[in-house]
């Protein structure tokens, strides 16, 4: 998979997590979605972990600045073994 | 610039999902929480800076327990249980370690006044406080954390009252001791389980402590033990919250109520809060932690 396939599987997520629609690219982030705050977001990593097959270290998510690094941190668990 | 202004204005810096929760909850708060807040924060800068550190660090120490918080609650949400499942593992994780030990207890320092249940919670502290003050000569305090309970303490009692504040971390007990800054104050380094006072104490303050435990119930009636007969005992603890360092999993309000009575004790006034702004419904639903307070008598029976 490439980032903008990753891209793809998440915004099939986000539509589900989200009430308001949000646009996937990889430069939008949290600021640019109201709706994101602590609530959703656990309930975004439990989706995102379970739908790629991965686990995220403590504070690797929050660094993630935008989409596009957050796809890139999924690749890159993915990866691992 | 206010310094809760400057802390929101940190944190959405490097954590906007947290701030969105910080905003919607303390913009409901009044004066009387900012001027509490501002005047706690001022004193706390000033000892940050006494050590050469900064209200940043601090807010740094936040931060970094907010990601621990949120990994817990990813688990937590998957399997509904704490990933600590001992005393042994917890005091591995945190208490022995004074890395992680610093950077918990400022966190939940700042905590006290940046979650409002937290800050709600102490506000119930200091009623009851207030409410026994005549009646309370000897004061105890268990897993005493930052100290800002036992300095709230002393101001509010007479200045013949003792104070104890007992604790299992060094770490814990050095960082009240530099926060209280008062001779009266015994701070004790010891398993509560083999602390053995001269004395009963009037009322003891147990805030955030029976999560930590395998056997909370255990601690109850080993805390009735050192208590007055017509004592009264201030407990805080949470249900459903998810942190490296909680162990014992209450589900609701109903599951603490019963361990208070089997323990021996009678509730005398609660306070309940949840942690987010959600209706009870979608609490229980989506497991929202329920920040839970009471002040406890001994039953009857128990004191004889």
């Amino acid at each position: 998979m490439n980032q903008a396939e990753i891209i793809a599987q998440l915004q099939a997520i986000f539509d589900t997590v989200f009430l308001e629609p949000v646009v996937l690219t990889p430069a939008i982030s949290a600021r640019d979605v109201p709706e994101w705050d602590s609530l959703t977001h656990i309930s975004l990593m439990v989706s995102v972990e379970k739908a790629f097959g991965v686990r995220f270290r403590v504070g690797e998510i929050e660094s993630a600045k935008n989409i596009g690094e957050f796809a890139d941190l999924i690749l890159k668990r993915r990866q691992e073994p | 610039m206010s310094k809760l202004k400057h802390i929101i204005d940190y944190i959405s810096e490097k954590h906007p999902i947290h701030t969105r929760k910080l905003n919607k909850t303390l913009v409901q708060l009044d004066g009387v929480y900012h001027q509490r807040a501002e005047q706690f924060l001022t004193r706390y800068e000033r000892l940050l800076i006494d050590e050469g550190r900064s209200l940043d660090y601090a807010i740094d120490c936040y931060l970094r327990f907010i990601a621990d918080i949120t990994a817990e609650s990813v688990r937590f949400r998957e399997t509904g249980e704490y990933t600590s499942k001992s005393f042994a593992e917890v005091n591995r994780r945190v208490y022995d370690n004074p890395e992680v030990m610093e950077y918990h207890l400022h966190a939940l320092l700042l905590s006290q006044f940046l979650w409002r249940h937290h800050y709600q919670m102490f506000c119930f502290f200091t009623q009851e406080l207030e409410k026994h003050q005549t009646d309370i000569k000897n004061y105890l305090e268990i897993g005493g954390g930052h100290g800002l309970q036992v300095a709230e303490a002393i101001k509010t009692l007479g200045p013949d009252s003792k104070f104890t504040v007992v604790d299992i971390s060094r770490t814990s007990l050095d960082l009240a001791r530099r926060l209280v800054a008062d001779d009266r104050v015994n701070f004790i380094l010891s398993d509560i389980f083999k602390y053995q006072p001269a004395g009963k104490f009037d009322f003891i303050t147990m805030g955030e402590v029976l999560e930590h435990m395998e056997d909370p119930g255990a601690l109850l009636k080993c805390v009735a033990g050192l208590l007055a007969d017509d004592g009264r005992l201030f407990i805080t603890t949470p249900t459903n919250a998810p942190t490296i360092d909680h162990i014992y999993l209450f589900r609701n309000a109903d599951d603490i109520r019963k361990l208070i009575h089997e323990s021996g004790f009678t509730i005398t006034s609660e306070f309940c809060r949840y942690a987010e702004e959600v209706s009870a419904e979608i609490a229980e639903k989506l497991k929202i932690t329920l920040h839970y307070g009471a002040c406890l008598k001994k039953s009857k029976c128990q004191s004889q």
